[in-house]
């Protein structure tokens, strides 16, 4: 339908009036009387710098003013689509207690082949990925993680989260072969001593994860520790300073995050589209909003992995869209 | 020193933060001021008058009765860069064949609140001006905001929406409002005579105030800079680009239109 001069004028007055009355910063609602009339409500508002927020059945939200550009509270790095995350595999040699996405020995692994994650750079890449994250799981039982650490370093700066458990026999192998730049480890300690970190993730835990930072940091790799705090557990910073002193890591490379209360965890943090900025999240099932919650049907955005780009288009725009009506109260969640 | 206390009336919800944007910009200079919101612009200038006020921000008409009641002893301090240059615009369906206003002898011409300066002293001295008496006019009143001066453009609107549904053949609008309209695209109104330009609001103070005060405070006022963010977001909900000095004989066709139509200083 082609809207009338005579009724395009009357929707101006609805308008004006509608927008005029209101304060900058605020929206109203214009009646729409036919479904067409939004292009000429989008037109009005773009000339006049007024925004449409949202379009309903029988009217036009209008925000009075230029919305202004909701992304630009965030930095380059946290854009979503800035970073793609991949879930390598989901089985786990540890079974921690607050695992957001259930990892355990037992776990079905829904690995990511190799060709999978080469078409994911790539198309990520295209779409504007900056920096590139492996997680689980433990990367290390994928058995192509050489494979595809090869892949990931050749396209982007790499952080490959893992436990430092495994760095033994033929692992340790793997490990060595890997490229030194464009790659972090970053290795889970939760704790500067034993106590805390072995009783969310196993006696002896601890140790072994000192061990695992210790054989990187031998062979030349860029690490960085990542402590996972329940409310109410401290962060002990300065133990963890000294800590990373011994190991030879700078005090900056330290990463602390709050418990989510996703996969086995019975406590922590609830989150929810609308809440977490997101962390574009690969795994073999689907697209999901973030890494925390990589196995929340309610946080997977799509089940077609390809293209990439729609998926990211999708989520960049569910986000900005959020910010835009400032439904949000970002909690950043970083994992990295 | 007390801060300059300012009266503004509040004909939309974006009086508030344009009001209060201006403070803030006041905020630490030598003379920072605060602000009064009115309802109507006749209660504005009876508190400027009794002193409660130091400046009113006016209309033109607000200002003119400020001028009949002080004996033109107020003094006008700025304007806004777009009050000088201020219009009203006869509108009509496309295709009426209106060239002039002499054409409109016989029409229906709906017309603004009578205390509209845009909407309707202006447009009625304009058809005078053009030999039309009002009994060679079919005159078709909307007073739907009267007190606000037609600072809300409601009875521009209710006039145009006149024009659309056939009930009259002319409108007069204020250029401010013709041009949002237009923005919507082709919509199927014409101006068929725009007016020469008039001035509109102002700034008014009374001859009491201090001058020194009163030059402190607008020395400061027309610093405000369209290239700064945080003041063009104030200039932007107040319509302007600059704050200017006065030019006061650009009200010269209202003050005689005031008298031509006998308009009291009150009502």
């Amino acid at each position: 339908m082609i809207i009338s001069d005579s009724d395009r004028a009357r929707l101006a007055i609805r308008l004006v009036e509608a927008v005029n009355a209101a304060a900058t910063g605020t929206t109203v609602l214009v009646p729409l009387h036919h479904p067409d009339e939004v292009d000429v409500v989008d037109q009005w508002c773009k000339r006049t710098d007024n925004s449409v927020l949202a379009i309903h059945d029988e009217a036009v939200e209008v925000y009075r003013g230029r919305l202004s550009d909701p992304s630009s509270s965030l930095p380059a790095d946290r854009m979503p689509g800035s970073r793609l995350w991949m879930y390598t595999n989901f089985h786990c040699n540890l079974a921690c207690d607050y695992c957001c996405v259930s990892s355990s020995p037992q776990t079905d692994p829904r690995s990511l082949s190799v060709d999978t994650v080469h078409r994911a750079v790539k198309e990520g890449i295209a779409a504007g990925v900056k920096e590139l994250y492996l997680t689980g799981g433990e990367p290390f039982m994928h058995p192509d993680l050489a494979e595809i650490i090869v892949v990931c370093t050749a396209a982007a700066p790499t952080v490959m989260l893992t436990n430092g458990m495994l760095f033994r026999g033929s692992r340790l192998a793997v490990l060595d072969a890997m490229p030194r730049d464009n790659l972090v480890l970053q290795i889970s300690l939760d704790s500067p001593t034993p106590d805390l970190h072995d009783l969310h993730r196993g006696v002896g835990s601890w140790q072994r994860a000192v061990d695992g930072i210790t054989t990187a940091r031998s062979m030349g790799f860029n690490v960085r520790l990542a402590a996972t705090l329940a409310a109410g557990e401290p962060h002990q910073e300065a133990a963890l300073n000294a800590l990373c002193e011994q190991l030879d890591l700078r005090p900056e490379d330290t990463v602390v995050r709050r418990i989510a209360k996703q996969g086995v965890a019975t406590r922590g943090v609830v989150i929810s589209r609308g809440t977490v900025v997101p962390e574009v999240c690969l795994t073999s099932t689907g697209v999901y909003w973030h890494p925390v919650s990589a196995t929340d049907p309610d946080m997977r955005v799509t089940t077609d992995i390809f293209p990439l780009e729609k998926a990211i288009d999708a989520i960049r725009s569910e986000f900005l869209d959020y910010r835009r009506k400032g439904d949000m109260l970002a909690a950043a969640f970083p994992c990295a | 020193m007390q801060p300059v206390l300012v009266g503004a009336v509040a004909y939309t919800a974006n009086v508030v933060p344009i009001w209060e944007g201006i403070r803030d910009y006041f905020r630490g200079s030598e003379v920072e001021m605060d602000f009064v919101l009115f309802s109507n612009y006749e209660r504005q200038v009876e508190s400027l008058l009794a002193g409660h006020i130091d400046l009113a921000w006016n209309t033109n008409l607000a200002y003119v009765r400020t001028v009949g009641r002080t004996n033109g002893e107020c003094r006008v301090l700025a304007m806004r860069d777009s009050d000088l240059v201020f219009q009203t615009v006869f509108v009509a369906r496309n295709g009426s064949d209106y060239k002039n206003l002499t054409d409109l002898k016989g029409s229906r011409v709906a017309l603004g609140s009578r205390d509209s300066g845009q909407a309707r002293i202006l447009p009625q001295k304009f058809l005078a001006d053009a030999g039309l008496a009002d009994d060679d006019l079919q005159l078709v009143i909307f007073d739907s905001d009267v007190g606000k001066h037609g600072d809300t453009g409601r009875s521009e609107l209710d006039a145009l929406r006149a024009v659309l549904d056939d009930e009259a053949d002319v409108a007069a609008l204020g250029i401010t409002t013709w041009n949002q309209l237009t923005q919507a695209g082709e919509v199927g109104v014409e101006a068929v005579w725009t007016s020469p330009e008039y001035c509109h609001c102002n700034f008014t103070a009374l001859p009491t105030l201090d001058e020194a005060r009163a030059e402190r405070w607008v020395s400061h006022l027309l610093k405000m800079d369209w290239d700064n963010p945080e003041h063009r977001q104030i200039l932007e909900m107040e319509g302007l680009k600059k704050w200017v000095r006065p030019e006061l004989d650009v009200y010269a066709s209202l003050f005689e239109a005031v008298k031509e139509q006998q308009i009291p200083d009150t009502w």
